[in-house]
């Protein structure tokens, strides 16, 4: 009959089969082919210059793996029995090759001269084979390169892992554990139930039972199942030397060769079940997760949906309340500034005007006037008109900013346009009545003035004697007469300024009457027309995202049937896996490893 | 030529002042390392746990000073200055603490700083080892790793053996403008050298092996000024011997070897009950901690067989002799104290970096290119940099000019004799001849068509090294 612990090694197997997990199955298979091996595989490991090759020569009394200062382990080394000493070199691959060479080459192939260079060969091991009872009772070595670095998961010790029974780590007792080191154990205690810790060189530390205890404590508080060994490999080969028993008994290491043959004495009967007890959990864990996160995952694509689509039609709806206000906030605004802008642009012609007919004279400049003036107001009036195009694409742009979310093509195609003949609009400044100053008036206004003139000189100098008109009485009359027809002329001329101003005046007001309405309508029709655009805008994505709801709702009801299905399938399966994780918890405890994580398998639901 | 780097980072230093008189912490920052310039060397002993930093430290002061024990494992730099007096202040908080002679060197009272947290706690102690420099006992890399290259001119790191993991940090610590630039300011100790080997009696001729091959190693070469290997406890125990080890060691090194050796196998052998010599279990204890078994193994083998080992002070000088100690004082002269200026200016323009890169304003641009045109024209920087490029083999010359420019760039001493690689007593003609004949052979290699650039550009370094020998001379 087959052991309990083969059983469950090929359920586990058949589990992982129907899980499609072809690698967990090939693992599992290659460890079954190894468990039902009786040899003991025996992987040594730690960090580099502990002693780990000088521990597999002192195990074996012999030196096969080579020691010494700066000689660092490159690649991985299996010692195992042979009848003579023989030696190969094994590239592993799909078919292992092996090249068989000299016992005495080997070392340098094996041995790194300068540390902390490993070349790139890990797929290279070297095999050993020495006539040693201890190897022909059933028991390999494994020397490997040691591990460096803070990351456990990675070196060619490690590597070699999967290939091992137990592990015996190596730690020098000149110091205590260090954290590196925990956690290289801790990452071998989740794939192998026995462990045991070689506390090597305690022939030169004084001090090695405080370090061993100090060890045991670390392993302890780090919950790592392993036995400590204190070993000094001088003392053994110093015994094997001079054949002193009581030096070998001293050296520690009958008592590591004693666990060792004890482990592989009852490997059938304890390490085996142990060793699957831990390997069904791991692969149960990694089974388990899968399931376990399906099962935790509420949020399914078709309710996902369900809810995006809620979501899609509220943001809609504060969306049309946030571009309302900002259209009219932006209108409001608008009307007000271009109302402004026109305003301050008619108010600098009549600036203009007033300056200008202070000095001019409207009669003879009317033309060039008249021509100026339509101008200057047709020009006010485009610049007024395009900045007010101009704002009113400013505004569609930030109204349609609250639809970005939703697309590109949201403006509306039209766009508001200057009036093509807004100049012609306008009337022609009416020409105001103007007083010519004619010939006939001056000669008129001119004797008017030259008779006072006369007049009164005349008489003056008729007190001497002369005659009332003499030269000079006439000359006086003459200046007077020149000087009334100047004065005449100069009121004539500020009354005909004062008619043009009034007219221009009059001419712009009208200008800017029409002209705001002309702004106001066309802002206001803007207004009109996005708003109509916006809301057909708002009225389709409502109805794409409330069509998308309707069948997000049904895809949702439907998915959640089936779902209940997978669920119950799901339930099923971890049912089973739980089932099978009790039966590895017993091998584990059948095997005795001490401390085992208490996980359960709870089916979820 | 060093006045003028000195200078120049003077100047910098107080231009960045300037900039950064409003920012405190910037501000205090480089006056801190302005007046850093006028102190001693700082020489920080770094290393992983348990490296045999404080053992390194007893054994360069000669007492046994450290370490000072810090309840809780707080992370304390302790920093050992020579004075008149000894006295120990405990920082931030300034408080004085009492300190205790003992026989063999002193003890803290720690208990009075408790409440307060404690970073550095400054030690000063009357010694001669410690008037060129300032020695730091650190906490255990990689947690004080910034903080030993923040406040560090020049560091000593220690390890069991030279792995990836140390050289990965030494090659952290090569990190920034400056750090790159300027030459590395480390040196490499294998300090537990008595361990090799399991603690054969050739341990420190093996070790010593090891460190050349080390420093051969182009990696490992181009990380650090020198590899030197140590018997940390043989060192130490050679600069405190006393009388009473001494005739312990003696009374144990008359018994027959036969007899003795079975028990000098193991600690445990050695302090059993059962010892065929007359010492008693306290006192082979006491020899194993201050020893070490190999410490034992060899003293005892030194007296035997030894001539001048007779005495308490010859043991004591062979002890110092083999543990690797004088070459490892030989060497933090030769790197570090002889360089002492130039690697303070590391130190000032490092910070003065860290200061320009962490507050950037209007101006720091300007200094920044004022630094790095500092950095690439020191001469000793490029002194510096040439020995480790040549180290590291990066640049090579034929083997017997590689040699020569070594020496003339100050591998070796930066005095001319050193340079010139003669006599100290040689006559000022004679040198004279000597470097004008180095100057004239090595202007040769600068215009030598067949040479590559960066070899021109090396030859270009030791003209400008020769013409400095000259200098010196004719002043």
């Amino acid at each position: 009959m087959a052991p309990i612990w083969l059983d469950t090694l090929d359920e586990t197997a058949r589990v992982c089969a129907a899980h499609s997990r072809t690698d967990l199955v090939r693992w599992l298979l290659q460890k079954r082919e190894q468990l039902l091996d009786p040899t003991l595989r025996v992987l040594v490991v730690g960090e580099p210059k502990q002693g780990k090759s000088q521990l597999v020569n002192a195990l074996i009394n012999a030196p096969v793996c080579p020691v010494g200062d700066g000689l660092t382990t490159a690649i991985p080394t299996v010692v195992r029995h042979a009848e003579s000493p023989s030696a190969a070199l094994v590239h592993e691959g799909d078919e292992d090759e092996r090249v068989p060479m000299p016992v005495t080459d080997i070392a340098a192939r094996i041995s790194a001269t300068t540390p902390g260079r490993r070349p790139g060969a890990s797929e290279v091991h070297a095999e050993i084979g020495v006539p040693r009872g201890l190897l022909a009772s059933g028991i390999v070595l494994i020397d490997t390169p040691g591990a460096d670095g803070d990351d456990p998961s990675t070196g060619s010790g490690v590597a070699a892992l999967p290939r091992a029974d137990i592990v015996v780590m190596v730690t020098d007792a000149t110091r205590e554990l260090s954290v590196s080191e925990i956690n290289l154990l801790l990452h071998i205690i989740q794939s192998h139930p026995r462990v045991v810790v070689a506390l090597t060189k305690i022939d030169i530390s004084p001090h090695w039972r405080a370090v061993a205890e100090r060890n045991r404590d670390h392993l302890a508080s780090a919950g790592v199942p392993a036995a400590l060994v204190p070993v000094s490999a001088t003392l053994r080969l110093q015994a094997a030397r001079t054949n002193d028993k009581a030096v070998n008994a001293e050296s520690g290491f009958p008592d590591l060769i004693a666990r060792l043959k004890r482990e592989q004495g009852s490997k059938g009967q304890v390490l085996a079940p142990a060793a699957v007890g831990l390997m069904a959990s791991t692969v149960i864990e990694q089974l388990a997760a899968p399931l376990r996160a399906e099962l935790s995952n509420e949020d399914s694509g078709s309710l996902h949906r369900l809810y995006e689509a809620q979501r899609g039609l509220d943001e809609l709806r504060r969306c049309s309340t946030r571009w309302q206000n900002t259209l009219a906030d932006e209108m409001t605004d608008l009307m007000s500034d271009i109302e402004y802008d026109l305003r301050d642009r008619t108010r600098k012609i009549i600036r203009k005007v007033d300056e200008a007919f202070e000095t001019a004279d409207p009669l003879k400049t009317w033309d060039d006037y008249q021509e100026w003036m339509e101008q200057s107001l047709t020009e006010a009036a485009e610049a007024n008109f395009a900045w007010l195009v101009q704002r009113c694409d400013w505004v569609t742009g930030r109204v349609a900013d609250h639809f970005v979310r939703y697309g590109a093509d949201i403006l509306p195609e039209w766009r508001a346009g200057i009036p093509d003949r807004l100049a012609e609009q306008l009337e022609e400044i009416e020409r105001p009545s103007v007083e010519r100053f004619t010939p006939v008036q001056k000669i008129f206004s001119g004797l008017r003035g030259s008779y006072g003139g006369l007049l009164m000189f005349g008489l003056a100098t008729t007190l001497a004697g002369m005659p009332l008109i003499n030269p000079v009485s006439l000359g006086a009359g003459a200046l007077f007469g020149g000087k009334t027809i100047r004065d005449e002329g100069k009121s004539m001329l500020r009354r005909r300024q004062a008619a043009a101003k009034a007219a221009s005046q009059r001419h712009v007001d009208d200008f800017f009457l029409r002209l705001n309405k002309e702004c106001k309508d066309t802002a206001r029709w803007v207004q009109r027309a996005l708003r109509d655009h916006f809301t057909g805008l708002t009225e389709q994505l409502q109805e794409a995202i409330v069509h998308s709801l309707r069948s997000a709702k049904q895809a949702a009801d439907a998915d959640a049937l089936e779902r209940e299905q997978r669920r119950r399938e799901v339930q099923q399966q971890m049912r089973r896996l739980a089932a099978l994780y009790e039966r590895a918890q017993a091998l584990t405890e059948l095997g005795g490893a001490p401390g085992q994580r208490q996980r359960r398998l709870e089916p979820v639901g | 030529m060093t006045s003028v780097l000195e200078e120049s980072v003077w100047r910098l230093m107080h231009e960045a002042l300037d900039l950064y008189h409003d920012s405190p912490a910037a501000a205090d920052q480089l006056r801190h390392h302005l007046s850093r310039f006028d102190e001693p060397l700082r020489i920080a002993i770094a290393g992983p746990w348990q490296a045999g930093k404080s053992t390194l430290v007893n054994a360069i002061v000669g007492e046994e000073v450290a370490p000072i024990e810090v309840p809780d494992a707080e992370q304390v730099f302790t920093w050992y200055q020579d004075g008149a007096e000894p006295h120990a202040t405990a920082y931030p908080a300034g408080i004085e603490l009492p300190v205790a002679r003992t026989a063999n060197g002193l003890r803290v009272d720690i208990r009075r700083w408790r409440p307060a947290p404690v970073n550095d706690l400054v030690v000063t102690w009357p010694s001669r080892a410690l008037r060129n420099a300032t020695i730091v006992d650190t906490p255990a890399l990689p947690d004080a790793g910034d903080k030993v290259l923040r406040d560090a001119d020049a560091v000593l790191y220690l390890t069991r053996d030279g792995r990836g993991t140390d050289l990965e940090w030494l090659e952290s610590a090569q990190d920034g403008t400056v750090a790159r630039a300027a030459p590395v300011n480390v040196i490499l100790v294998l300090s537990r050298a008595d361990e090799i080997g399991g603690g054969r009696i050739d341990a420190l001729l093996a070790a010593k092996q090891l460190a050349r091959k080390h420093h051969r190693d182009h990696h490992v070469g181009s990380l650090c000024l020198a590899v030197v290997a140590l018997g940390g406890l043989i060192a130490l125990a050679g600069r405190v011997l006393s009388d009473r080890d001494y005739s312990a060691l003696s009374t144990l090194a008359r018994t027959p070897r036969p007899e003795l050796e079975p028990y000098l196998l193991t600690t445990d052998r050695f302090v059993g009950e059962d010892f065929p010599a007359l010492v008693d279990v306290e006192t082979r204890e006491d020899l194993l901690d201050r020893l070490g078994i190999f410490g034992v193994r060899l003293a005892t083998t030194l007296i035997r067989t030894g001539t001048g080992t007779d005495t308490r002070a010859g043991l004591a000088a062979e002890l110092v002799r083999r543990s690797g100690l004088s070459e490892l004082r030989e060497a933090v002269g030769r790197c570090f104290v002889d360089r002492a200026d130039a690697l303070k200016a590391r130190s000032a323009l490092a910070a003065l970096e860290a200061v320009l890169r962490t507050e950037p304003r209007p101006g720091s641009e300007k200094l920044l290119a004022d630094l790095e045109h500092t950095l690439t024209n020191a001469h000793d920087f490029r002194e510096l940099r040439l020995v480790a490029a040549l180290q590291g083999h990066r640049i090579k010359f034929g083997a017997e000019l590689e040699a020569e420019a070594r020496r003339l760039v100050g591998e070796g001493g930066t005095t001319p004799t050193a340079r010139l690689g003669v006599d100290p007593r040689t006559n000022p003609g004679q040198l004279w001849e000597l470097a004008t004949g180095a100057l004239a052979r090595w202007q040769e290699q600068t215009e030598d068509p067949l040479l590559s650039l960066e070899q021109r550009r090396a030859a270009a370094v030791v003209v400008r090294s020769c013409e400095g020998i000259i200098h010196a001379l004719s002043s």
